[in-house]
């Protein structure tokens, strides 16, 4: 059991969910809400990383902050090593990759909020900020935590993309999905059917949990 | 309320606001960048980063056991291809000491002014012809039994390493080659990202055996699964392992080099057949 | 009792656009008064609700409350609605499914101190007749109950004007008039200026006290209740609308060994049977005019109640050829009779002719 991989994911998924979160709720609510031109093209844009193969992703994430570019350079004055190979290189391609994880369980529920409500909070006396925070929000909140749920879960198993974009490095960039890969190729059948055994249980914890969740905030309404 | 007071009120409260979402992404971005907080450059100065070529997996992993019990230092290595570790350490990984399966890696890493000198050769590799137990395949030195099936057409798959990045697959191609396989084998291969992996999928049952280093057939683990033929090394361009230390090193990372050389390491690099030239 | 309109209008609408939803209308909402909005479904009538509310903006519009300015797209100027001093009920309630009775109308008064807040929950809470339920979600509500939340919650706005779409559409018919009287009674105590979009006469005759009357996003006839009806000028009702007067009457009397009470409709008065209302109250009655007889003298022997000296104002072809609409008037009270062409002739009807007007005293329906 390689618990520094372990911690490694963790800590992935919880700032993963941390950073991207409100930003795609921000987003989720410009799709549900918004009426504008371009609307699909966006949402196509969204679900990309859903279609795309992890490897085309990474791709195009190595070109975008490899040592060449102008990210990977600021990066790279900032903190006096690049993008790529580091943790902080896996949370920002984790962000990009998980983003219809988080954007659309989220754009859903806003959308399933029947419009005279937010016309019914405006007219109570409540400020557009005011209806985002005490009627959409509670109401989207099964929707949230499906996609907090999901994008941590998804980030415990990203693979293809952490590889291409960290490599494979113990203790930085060695998640636990990378950990098993790596054990079974090392002969190490052992190991990498606990973790896997562990990873299953938590993608298992973490689906019961979004159900439990979900269930207990229908009956709220 | 006067009109600037209720202006003075919104801007606070949309403040307020703000900040509380400004105060989740923060705790977030700690989070990501938490491992650059508590130290530099790329976590523990006290651990040293390793890239090693697959094929001496478990020789290393005993040498760096010994080297734990000998110095307290604990050695984070990372096992793969030499040709994708030599591209990643070209982008910037931070690896401290590069033992490549294949010099030439070496050679363009110091090219660039990436490592500390030219570093030097550890061993010379050698292929082994790897059948499992069960195979039809029967592994001989020139590969007779080999040239025998494919020639009856009856072949099942073939496992190598991938020639394009592993220099234990270019080494396994040029061996086909000139035993004349090469054409016939091509569409049987089984590719494997590093020769660890190679070895995996020759010694796994899905394929009739394959090419691998004669190090890892030498393991324990590879010992219990089949058997093997050390191939000439006549019939392939040798393949000149060298290590290096890579810019960047911390000294708990010069130690394990010096370690590297020194005799205990090579007693039990020889053990898994990687033999200098003089040896 | 002469009602005297109250000068300063509650509301002043002017709404203009092509498109995408056509809008032509310009209409005053008297202040105190329960005006509706009536047409057929499509007729735009609840686009110009929300455009009131400011939940819709139309390219050219001019929404002014009470003498404060809430749209002028000419000035460019908008009020956001949360703003506007307005208290709209939606069709389907739109009630906030997390919230309790107490937290959706909580909600709605704002910020204010904590125990000042509380007493005027409970006041509204009383007033809609919730006691007792100010800590059910609206899922456990009944509809009329739902109805009731939604009507506390647009009061404690504490509404320059009331707005309510369709509130009798989801509900039992038997129920409707129940709860035309407490919206009337409602509105009576608290002098509210009602705006109600409705597709159904009823709610017109037995409560609005104005009509406007909207068909294709325009204005096709727009006036008070009692002169709309005895107009009979409805466009778009005819064939749809029994010919009738619906008008306020005070409660003058009851005759309790009779079993009768006396109402009056300013110069009109009416027996009828015994209603539940206090002496002094307002009703609204409707006299269909297929129930009001005419006769050139009084007869004898007859089971009336009602014999009433009218003057006929004009004739008017009706529904069938053979039928004519006589318009009538009780001093400055409209009535209206439909009677046969050839009674026309024998009486000899025609304008400023005196007749005398017949009318069952259980011809005339009351609603409290």
């Amino acid at each position: 059991m390689d618990w520094t991989a372990l911690g490694l994911s963790l800590r992935l998924g919880l700032a993963t969910v941390a950073i991207l979160l409100p930003l795609a709720f921000l987003l989720a609510r410009w799709l549900a809400y918004g009426r504008f031109k371009g609307r699909g093209f966006v949402e196509a844009l969204v679900a990309l990383p859903l279609i795309l193969p992890p490897t085309v992703i990474g791709f195009y994430l190595l070109t975008a902050f490899g040592q060449q570019s102008p990210l990977g350079q600021f990066f790279q004055s900032l903190l006096g090593r690049p993008l790529a190979f580091s943790f902080e290189g896996l949370v920002l391609a984790s962000v990009l990759v998980n983003l219809p994880f988080a954007v659309q369980p989220m754009q859903n529920a806003l959308a399933a909020i029947p419009g005279n409500l937010r016309d019914a909070a405006r007219c109570c006396g409540l400020a557009p900020l005011s209806v985002v925070r005490r009627i959409e929000f509670p109401l989207a909140l099964p929707g949230i935590a499906t996609a907090a749920v999901l994008t941590f879960a998804h980030t415990l198993g990203e693979f293809g993309v952490v590889l291409m974009v960290g490599g494979s490095i113990p203790g930085e960039t060695r998640t636990i999905a990378i950990a098993i890969y790596d054990r079974v190729q090392a002969f190490d059948d052992r190991s990498a059917g606990v973790m896997a055994l562990v990873l299953l249980v938590l993608s298992l914890v973490a689906l019961g949990i979004t159900n439990t969740l979900a269930r207990r905030m229908a009956r709220h309404d | 309320m006067s009109h600037r007071s209720r202006l003075l009120t919104r801007l606070a409260s949309i403040t307020r606001r703000v900040a509380v979402v400004a105060a989740v992404i923060g705790t977030g971005l700690v989070i990501a960048t938490s491992r650059t907080l508590a130290a530099t450059p790329g976590a523990d100065s006290s651990a040293p980063l390793v890239a090693a070529a697959s094929d001496l997996k478990f020789a290393l992993d005993e040498i760096l056991e010994r080297f734990h019990a000998d110095t307290g230092i604990a050695a984070r290595i990372a096992y793969g291809s030499s040709g994708t570790f030599a591209r990643q350490i070209m982008r910037g990984a931070p690896y401290e000491v590069f033992l490549s399966a294949d010099e030439q890696f070496v050679h363009e890493l110091h090219a660039q002014g990436l490592t500390r000198g030219t570093g030097e050769l550890y061993a010379i590799g050698r292929l082994a012809l790897f059948a499992p137990t069960g195979s039809p395949l029967e592994p001989d030195p020139r590969m007779d039994d080999l040239a025998r099936r494919v020639a009856s057409g009856h072949l099942g798959r073939f496992a190598i390493a991938n020639p394009e990045h592993a220099p234990y697959g270019r080494a396994a191609e040029q061996a086909l080659r000139s035993r004349g396989l090469w054409s016939a084998l091509r569409p049987r291969l089984v590719l494997g990202e590093n020769v660890a992996q190679a070895a995996q999928f020759a010694s796994g049952g899905d394929t009739e055996g394959g090419l691998i280093a004669y190090s890892l057939a030498l393991s324990p683990e590879l010992r219990r699964r089949g058997t093997f033929a050390l191939i000439p090394d006549s019939m392939h361009a040798p393949l000149r392992q060298r290590m290096v230390l890579l810019q960047g090193a911390t000294p708990a990372a010069e130690r394990l080099y010096e370690y590297l050389r020194s005799p205990p390491s090579r007693e039990i690099l020889e053990r898994y057949g990687f033999v200098l030239p003089a040896e | 009792m002469t009602e005297t309109p109250n000068v300063r209008a509650a509301l002043l609408v002017r709404l203009r656009q092509s498109a995408p939803i056509p809008l032509d209308v310009e209409f005053a909402v008297p202040s105190g008064s329960i005006t509706a909005l009536f047409g057929p479904s499509g007729s735009g009538k609840t686009t110009v609700l929300r455009s009131i509310a400011g939940l819709y903006a139309p390219l050219e519009a001019e929404v002014v409350s009470a003498g404060e300015r809430w749209t002028d797209s000419a000035a460019g100027y908008s009020l956001p609605t949360h703003r506007r001093r307005v208290g709209f009920v939606f069709q389907d309630y739109a009630l906030f499914p997390h919230l309790t009775v107490r937290e959706q109308i909580g909600l709605a008064l704002g910020n204010r101190p904590a125990g000042a807040r509380q007493a005027r929950i409970d006041e509204l809470l009383a007033l809609a007749r919730l006691d007792g339920l100010a800590d059910r979600k609206p899922a456990t509500l009944s509809g009329g109950q739902q109805q009731r939340v939604a009507l506390a919650r647009a009061l404690a706005r504490d509404p320059a004007v009331l707005l309510l779409d369709e509130p009798f559409a989801s509900v039992d018919w038997a129920l409707r008039d129940a709860l035309r009287h407490e919206l009337r009674s409602l509105q009576r105590a608290l002098s509210l200026s009602v705006v109600i979009v409705t597709h159904d006469f009823e709610d017109v005759v037995k409560l609005a006290t104005d009509l406007v009357m909207i068909d294709g996003g325009a204005v096709v006839a727009a006036g008070t209740v009692e002169a709309l009806t005895a107009s009979a000028a409805l466009p778009g009702l005819a064939g749809h609308w029994e010919p009738a007067v619906a008008l306020d009457a005070v409660v003058a009397a009851h005759d309790s060994r009779r079993q009768l009470t006396h109402l009056r409709a300013r110069d009109l008065q009416l027996s009828v049977p015994t209603i539940e209302a206090p002496v002094a109250a307002v009703v609204r009655i409707r006299i269909a005019a297929r129930e009001v007889i005419l006769a050139s003298q009084r007869p004898e022997g007859l089971s009336l109640h009602n014999v009433i000296q009218a003057r006929v104002l004009r004739v008017e072809p009706a529904s069938h050829p053979a039928l004519r609409l006589v318009h009538l008037a009780v001093g400055d009270t409209p009535l209206l009779s439909l009677v046969t062409a050839d009674a026309v002739q024998s009486l000899k009807l025609a304008a400023d002719a005196p007749v005398l007007a017949l009318v069952k005293a259980v011809s005339v329906e009351a609603f409290a």
